[in-house]
């Protein structure tokens, strides 16, 4: 008898918080910018609050689930009834959220991403905790017992943790990846809107501090012959490392507390990576969804042994009419240490060996191509250069060719493409090294392009195209080819992809 | 066509106002006409000489794994789309295709980049069969 099940009676207060979250910063900077005369509309405005509190209260009072048979099922809405009916087998993904406040509850955010079917998406907000572990057991249980080629005894498969990534690691992921740019960006942001950001820039380029016009300085001796302020580009300098550092730090606790504690878990054919300080996520990644695989390696991660891994993750996204992905490009391992790596990547693609792949180079003559692209690039940077420093620039150009040069050795030294059995890998990169997997079974199309540079020296390329690939996505697009073997690989592609069925 | 005739017609507008404002200086002046000229010839060629052209670059060949497009005159480009990756197909006809009794194929996959896969410019009846062909038999919608 399928008993129903409500939301955590502190539910609402949750709603109308998340509401109050978008509202704070704009309000705050409405009550410092505008000053004591202008408050009244703004005062009015915010007491909008007040119904929409009310109208979250009765969604929450309204909202009841139960587990029936194949689905679960979601009523909610006192005027407008609504119900939703999510069927175990076509629940794709269970993601769980908490933030300092839910922990303290102990409840938590629950969002259900289903493929097929007329809803996409159902957020439960909020639940006590124990319900959560329900909810997936039950749905597991739904799925492996509407498949009648699972065991019927294996109802919760074990638990094996893949990675857990001690705070050391964090604050190492964080100096790599330096997101202190984007914290800089907001803080900008906010700046602006509070409009000290003229006072701040004031004090770089105008005459306040003593950085006096610093700027203005340094473009009259370079262009007007006139004296070089050396003390205060010194300075400059100096600002301008300690603003770096100060930017990698940021990065690097961020890092911590975003990443804290971070573990990835592997139970049946879902992975699980909980991580967070103070706003917990469990976020789902089912091994199906998961399209192509980047394995990505700067320079510092280099010098400390280490990777950083990334996935292309999609699912069918329910709405008719759309070609349908639901998108996630996520860090599944956002740093591993290289010895970790092979077994890690066995967990997670076992049809795929790293250490066996036989990487072939792409054409010989490749070298020439790139070598004339960085001619013309770099003899357009230099041009700005010669106009300046007439005779002086050769201390600028000179190195340029070199490394134009080196340049171009390196990248195509590192450009590779294999075939295995059951997928292709593709990797490119000499400073920042990318390899990216594709299994064959995810492979949606395949192009075979031939620029008119192309056609004159014999080459090709070809492109594999999955499903949720990002704008900067390291893609399977293998440049350079011969014109035979594009053609070759380009058969092969075709052949596995259509061979082999694409399943969301 | 039109097209053409409307931008040539504006261009010629712009560059006579140009010319009685006196903005440019006269040897400016005398430069209007020929650029107006190569313009509305550049206009010309692109509505005439090029679809043809364009055209003759296009093909697609159809199998029983699914079919491959051939497009491009300068950047020449082979898709293959497996049947197994078909999500579903439409047959667009613009107000000038139906005139025609042309049609278009557009062929929907799961991809980021080859989301839309365009065959234009086929008979309607054969964009049908195309579509007929290649939609996936029988429902073997795995999830």
């Amino acid at each position: 008898m399928p008993s129903e099940r409500r939301l955590h009676p502190l539910s609402f207060v949750f709603h109308v918080g998340g509401q109050l979250q978008q509202l704070v910063v704009p309000g705050l900077v409405l009550l410092v910018g505008a000053g004591s005369a202008g408050l009244d509309w703004q005062i009015w405005a915010m007491s909008l609050i007040i119904p929409s509190a009310l109208f979250a209260l009765l969604r929450c009072l309204s909202f009841r689930y139960r587990f029936d048979d194949t689905e679960l099922v979601i009523t909610s809405g006192f005027i407008f009834r609504k119900e939703r009916h999510l069927p175990y087998a076509r629940v794709q993904n269970i993601d769980a959220r908490q933030n300092l406040l839910h922990r303290f509850f102990r409840v938590v955010e629950v969002r259900i991403e289903t493929g097929g079917g007329e809803e996409p998406e159902a957020a439960m907000r909020v639940l006590p905790l124990p319900a959560l572990g329900e909810i997936r057991d039950r749905v597991f249980a739904g799925r492996s017992s509407t498949r009648p080629d699972v065991a019927e005894d294996a109802v919760t498969p074990e638990v094996q943790t893949l990675l857990e990534l001690r705070p050391r690691e964090l604050l190492l992921a964080g100096f790599i990846d330096s997101r202190g740019m984007v914290i800089a960006g907001a803080a900008f942001g906010l700046l602006w809107e509070l409009g000290l950001f003229d006072r701040t820039m004031d004090m770089i380029f105008g005459e306040n501090a003593s950085g006096r016009g610093l700027a203005r300085r340094v473009f009259r001796a370079v262009f007007d012959g006139g004296p070089w302020p050396v003390g205060q580009v010194l300075q400059m300098a100096l600002v301008f490392v300690a603003v770096l550092f100060g930017l990698r730090i940021l990065s690097m606790v961020w890092s911590l507390i975003r990443l804290y504690g971070f573990r990835l878990e592997r139970s049946g054919d879902d992975l699980q990576a909980r991580f967070g300080l103070f706003t917990r996520v469990m976020a789902n990644i089912p091994l199906h969804r998961i399209q192509t695989l980047t394995i990505r390696e700067g320079p510092f991660h280099r010098l400390s042994k280490t990777v950083s891994i990334r996935v292309d993750s999609a699912g069918s996204d329910a709405k008719p009419g759309s070609s349908g992905t639901a998108v996630k490009r996520e860090s599944l391992a956002p740093i591993v240490r290289r010895a970790q790596l092979p077994q890690l990547l066995h967990d997670v693609l076992p049809e795929i060996d790293l250490t066996e792949v036989a990487w072939r180079p792409v054409h010989p003559r490749a070298f020439r191509r790139v070598i004339k692209v960085s001619i013309v690039f770099y003899s357009v940077m230099s041009v700005p250069f010669i106009s300046v420093l007439d005779w002086w620039s050769l201390i600028v150009i000179v190195p340029l060719a070199f490394f134009a040069y080196a340049d171009a050795r390196m990248r195509v030294r590192h450009l590779g493409w294999a075939l295995g059995d059951r997928a292709v890998l593709f990797r490119s990169g000499w400073l920042i090294r990318e390899q990216t997997i594709a299994r064959f079974t995810k492979i949606q199309s395949v192009t075979l392009g031939e620029s008119p540079f192309d056609r004159r020296n014999e080459m090709a390329s070809v492109r594999v195209d999955t499903a949720g690939a990002g704008d900067a996505s390291h893609r399977v697009a293998i440049p350079y080819l011969g014109r035979d073997t594009a053609g070759e690989v380009y058969e092969q592609l075709s052949d596995e992809a259509a061979r082999t069925s694409f399943r969301w | 066509m039109i097209v053409t005739a409307v931008l040539s017609f504006g261009l010629l507008i712009g560059a006579t106002i140009t010319w009685i404002t006196g903005e440019l200086p006269r040897w400016g002046n005398l430069l209007l006409l020929p650029a107006w000229v190569l313009l509305t010839a550049g206009l010309a060629w692109l509505s005439y000489v090029w679809p043809p052209i364009e055209m003759r670059y296009t093909s697609y060949v159809l199998d029983d794994d699914g079919i491959e497009i051939a497009a491009g005159m300068w950047w020449r480009a082979v898709t293959n789309v497996p049947r197994s990756r078909v999500q579903h197909i439409d047959v667009l006809q613009g107000p000038l295709e139906r005139s025609y009794g042309l049609g278009r194929l557009v062929i929907f996959t799961a991809g980021t980049e080859h989301s839309r896969v365009e065959l234009p410019g086929l008979n309607h009846q054969v964009a049908y069969a195309l579509r007929n062909h290649l939609l996936p038999r029988g429902s073997d919608d795995a999830v």
